[in-house]
């Protein structure tokens, strides 16, 4: 049984190589060999590695197409890959299924400075575009920190955010339309219907709007229209220091009550602010309990007035120390403490998980306690960094594997991810379900909400063929083990890009 | 518990709604064959109202049924009139919780209450908040804030089955699972109700100015347009009106920020130019949204393209209005691509005739056309939708899968499905 199950998929396979070859012709690449397929095993969650049968590098957009079509015509799951940065397994292979990497479709079509729209290959990288944009004085908002490597069509994918997504917004607030390969081999403009003029009101379902966030299950982005925004007249940064979390809490919660709306509010606690000292000597303060990173830009005259006003409030919970860049240097040494956080970790302990959930911004107070108190049960330290405007907690769970504390680790993490649900909350601000968290879905979702969400799926993906096995939850995917221990990305290692 | 625009309210776990007949309350078995109406208060009963038999129209306030093709012989219309309440206003999240049938100048001044507002303003302030995701309507300031699809971040649905299903939540950022809410935006009743809606609010913007200059033909409009996207003075909204020929631009912020805005804006544009005091800015923004909404009678089209003012689309709508004898009034949103013209005058016939040759112009632009409300013998004419997107075989295989026996305003996206 076993063996034809396993030969019936290497013919189906073998017949989808010859379809593609003989349609795309010899420019389309083809990695077959055990050892090329190895590269594509894994996106940056580690834990999940799985050979793809074939991993097929389209030269041309045109090639796309093709290959979805001979997957379904053959029965053989696919899944578009990125830059392979993703946190959640998202482009994690189906079992001797197709890859279609695009790295190499990753041109800047064009950029149109009047209409603020720049229309790019899924394959460009996400800074590449605001490089592109910068010289109309525009740049593309969403701000994973992974930018310098992770592309549009990830981004796209997982609805990624960052650090200035507080005032801007995210990934789907930013996409004006997006051509795609739907999972039947047709194409559509998902938000529009030609790519190259794209609108902002196309008639019908907001299908772009589901599209952005669906972990690339509802098909293969081919081109990305995205929005553009002017650089702010200007940019303020402070860092205020609190003697203890709640004040910092509180703070967050009096600018918005204000009506400010920062570009970015971010928060570290102790363990993290001692961490990222001695990493990078941005000078933060050891001894604060907590640490904001306010920065607030707009039109001069209006950046000014709001940023006295936050400067007050922070003097008004107690901030015991206020630093406020006096230059764009200064401003950048204050973000590099703080990106250096996940790295700087390191320090502190060889082994750690990184956690990412959500909670109403009200109750971060609470769930930092409550962090807190589940931590000092398991044993295991928790630092927290994260995008405290947002809600969006980053965890880190501290442990040392060689002390058998992995297990212990996992489940504080698990509990972590729990208590933000019951706060109010999300599973996930910005990495994603994929095969990460799609066991913990019930916990969030009911039985209804999920066949909702199926159902939207499958009108996508009729034969299910598309990014099988990802967001919800599947019986084979929840018996196996589940979030793994923190491994650097490559890149983390050279210290081009940082997790935070 | 229901009945016919009763205001009559029950605890939850009352009896089924969908049980219940119009005003007679007669509790019949047999559903009656004239058209019912349904006032749901709770979840538990709008569930129950839309599980019935036969086609049901999902009803707000009434300011945009016509909106689409008609809808065929509905036998249920469910309002949501007695779901209008605010569930949960957190201010210092930045978040409310409403139901679907709260009125959005309802939900505006309790926001403004606690200095806060939905930053969102289509002309019809008096619909309701799921009707408006429903139509997928935005106004002039969309521009700076987007349309409802930016703002919601949680919803709650109830689906032809009678399925209550959630996505999102109460979190501003949040990446789990598919986006329901958004496949809602735009689909005018044939998918689900809206039953509750997660918005983002945000602080009331100290002060609104609005600068205008007159007599800016298509030419310098667009020129405009542009010079002032390329600048760093952000404004909110940039409207242009024909046949007036005047360009509208407002700037929302602090009280300092927007006056330094303005002035900025008022140095860059060229041409007959006047800053509006509070009173007149209020009534030209009034009397805009007025003639967006129109009147009985009047054909109202919405065309929405790539940003821009095309002047070929402009010189066409006067062309065809001339040659059909109806006057064309047009709003434009240039930074965003979007007309919307109101078509008075002369026959059926004739604002069909305009509706036809005007989409043509508009499609061969990569546009489309759709109509939000007709004189009485256009539809018999011409198609409230123009050409198909790419994307409506899977358009059609959503509603397949949410409502397979065609029951939610069946007809409402005729021809398409
Ligand atoms: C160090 C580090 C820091 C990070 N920081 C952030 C952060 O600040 N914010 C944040 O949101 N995320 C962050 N991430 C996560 C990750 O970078 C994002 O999820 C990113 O969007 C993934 O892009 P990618 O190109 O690497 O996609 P991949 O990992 O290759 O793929 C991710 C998903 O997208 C799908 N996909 C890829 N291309 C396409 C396409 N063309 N069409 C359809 N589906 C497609 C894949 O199938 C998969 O489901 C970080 C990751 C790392 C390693
Ligand atoms: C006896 C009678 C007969 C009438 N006959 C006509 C007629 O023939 N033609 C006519 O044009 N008007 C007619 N009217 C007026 C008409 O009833 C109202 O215009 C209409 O019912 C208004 O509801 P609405 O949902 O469009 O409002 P809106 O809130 O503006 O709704 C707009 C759209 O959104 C959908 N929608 C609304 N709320 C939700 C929600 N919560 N979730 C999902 N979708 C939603 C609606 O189905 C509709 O497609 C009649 C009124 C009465 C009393």
């Amino acid at each position: 049984m076993e063996r034809t199950a396993r030969t019936d998929r290497r013919q189906a396979l073998g017949a989808v190589l010859r379809d593609v070859v003989a349609e795309c012709g010899p420019s389309l690449r083809v990695l077959s060999g055990q050892a090329e397929r190895r590269a594509y095993e894994t996106d940056a969650l580690t834990v999940h590695r799985v050979l793809p049968g074939l991993v097929l590098l389209p030269a041309d957009r045109s090639q796309v197409a093709p290959i979805v079509r001979a997957c379904v015509r053959h029965g053989v799951p696919y899944v578009a890959r990125g830059a392979g940065t993703g946190l959640s397994g998202g482009a994690l292979p189906a079992e001797s299924g197709v890859v279609i990497a695009l790295a190499k479709l990753n041109r800047i079509l064009d950029v149109d400075p009047d209409r603020r729209v720049a229309i790019v290959e899924p394959g460009a990288t996400n800074l590449s575009i605001s490089a592109a944009a910068g010289e109309y004085g525009l740049y593309y908002a969403p701000d994973p920190s992974s930018q310098v490597v992770c592309t549009i069509g990830g981004n796209v994918a997982e609805n990624s955010g960052g650090a200035h997504c507080l005032k801007y917004g995210f990934t789907s607030h930013h996409v004006l339309a997006v051509e795609t390969v739907l999972p039947d081999g047709g194409t559509a403009v998902l938000g529009s219907d030609d790519i190259e003029a794209p609108c902002y009101d196309a008639p019908g379902y907001d299908l772009r709007g589901v599209f952005v966030g669906a972990e690339g299950t509802c098909g293969v982005a081919t081109r990305i229209a995205v929005r553009l925004l002017r650089r702010p007249e200007a940019v303020r940064t402070l860092v205020a220091d609190f003697p203890d979390v709640p004040s910092a809490c509180e703070t967050v919660s009096a600018v918005i009550a204000a009506g400010i709306v920062p570009a970015a509010i971010e928060m570290m606690d102790n363990l993290a602010i001692r961490a990222c000292e001695d990493a990078v000597h941005a000078g933060y303060d050891r001894q604060a309990a907590a640490s904001l990173i306010i920065e607030l830009d707009g039109p001069a005259e209006e950046c000014a007035e709001q940023f006295e006003q936050v400067s007050t409030l922070c003097s008004e919970h107690a901030c015991t120390r206020l630093r406020i860049a006096r230059d764009a240097a200064e401003r950048a040494a204050i973000w590099a403490g703080r990106k250096a956080a996940f790295a700087a970790m390191g320090r502190l302990s060889p082994e750690f998980l990184l956690q990412d959930g959500v909670v109403p911004r009200t109750r971060l107070a609470e769930a930092l306690a409550g962090i807190a108190d589940l931590s000092a049960a398991a044993g295991l330290r928790v630092a927290n960094v994260f995008h405290a405007g947002d809600g969006n907690l980053h965890p880190l769970v501290l442990y040392r594997e060689a002390d058998g504390q992995g297990p212990t680790a996992e489940a504080l993490a698990a509990d972590i991810a729990e208590l933000c649900v019951a706060l109010g909350g999300s599973l996930s601000g910005e990495h994603g379900i994929g095969v990460d968290k799609a066991c913990s879905m019930p916990k969030m979702f009911s039985p209804a909400d999920l066949t909702a969400m199926d159902r939207l799926r499958a009108a996508f993906d009729p034969s299910g063929l598309c990014n099988p096995g990802k967001v919800f939850p599947t019986p084979a995917l929840c018996g196996e083990a589940r979030a793994g221990a923190y491994q650097p990305h490559p890149l983390e290692e050279t210290g081009k890009i940082q997790r935070w | 518990m229901v009945g016919a625009s009763s205001s009559a309210s029950h605890a939850d776990g009352g009896p089924s709604a969908a049980q219940g007949t119009s005003a007679d309350g007669a509790g019949a078995p047999e559903p009656p064959a004239g058209p019912r109406s349904i006032t749901p208060t709770t979840l538990k009963d709008l569930r129950d109202a839309v599980s019935t038999v036969g086609a049901v129209l999902i009803r707000g306030t009434g300011t945009a049924t016509t909106w689409g093709a008609p809808v065929r012989d509905a036998r249920t219309t469910v309002s949501l009139a007695g779901m209008d309440r605010v569930l949960d206003h957190r201010p210092a999240d930045m978040t409310v919780h409403v139901q679907g049938g709260i009125r959005l100048d309802v939900l505006q001044s309790e926001l403004a209450a606690r200095g806060q507002w939905l930053p969102y303003d289509p002309a019809r302030s008096e619909a309701t908040i799921g009707g408006l995701l429903a139509t997928g309507d935005a106004g002039p300031r969309r521009l700076a804030y987007g349309s409802l699809r930016e703002l919601v971040i949680g919803a709650t649905m109830v689906f032809p089955d009678g399925a209550i299903a959630k996505s999102g939540g109460h979190v501003i950022k949040n990446v789990a699972g598919y986006d329901l809410a958004k496949l809602c935006h735009g689909s005018l009743g044939t998918l689900g109700v809206v039953a509750e809606l997660v918005l983002r609010v945000h602080p009331l913007p100290q002060t609104s100015r609005t600068v205008m200059v007159r007599d800016v033909n298509t030419a310098l409009a667009q020129k405009l347009t542009w010079a002032l996207t390329r600048s760093a003075i952000e404004p909110t909204a940039v409207e242009w009106c024909e046949p007036e020929q005047v360009l509208a631009v407002r700037f929302d912020g602090t009280a300092d920020g927007a006056a330094a805005r303005a002035a900025a804006a008022r140095s860059m544009l060229t041409g007959s130019l006047a800053e509006l005091d509070a009173g007149e800015a209020h009534s030209f923004w009034e009397s805009h949204a007025a003639r967006v909404v129109a009147e009985p009678g009047d054909t109202v089209l919405r065309a929405a393209t790539r940003p821009g003012i095309d002047p070929g689309l402009v010189g066409a709508l006067s062309a065809f209005a001339d040659r059909a004898g109806v006057k064309a009034l047009l709003t434009c949103s240039p930074a965003t691509g979007a007309y919307t013209v109101r078509v008075t005058g002369a026959d059926a016939k004739a604002h069909a005739e305009l509706v036809k040759n005007w989409r043509t112009s508009v499609e061969a632009v990569g546009g489309f056309v759709m109509l939000r409300r007709r004189r009485p013998g256009v539809d018999a004419m011409v198609e409230s939708w123009g050409r198909a997107p790419g994307s409506v075989e899977v358009m059609r295989r959503v509603k397949g899968n949410f409502d397979p026996e065609n029951r939610f305003a069946p007809g409402r996206f005729a021809p398409w499905f």
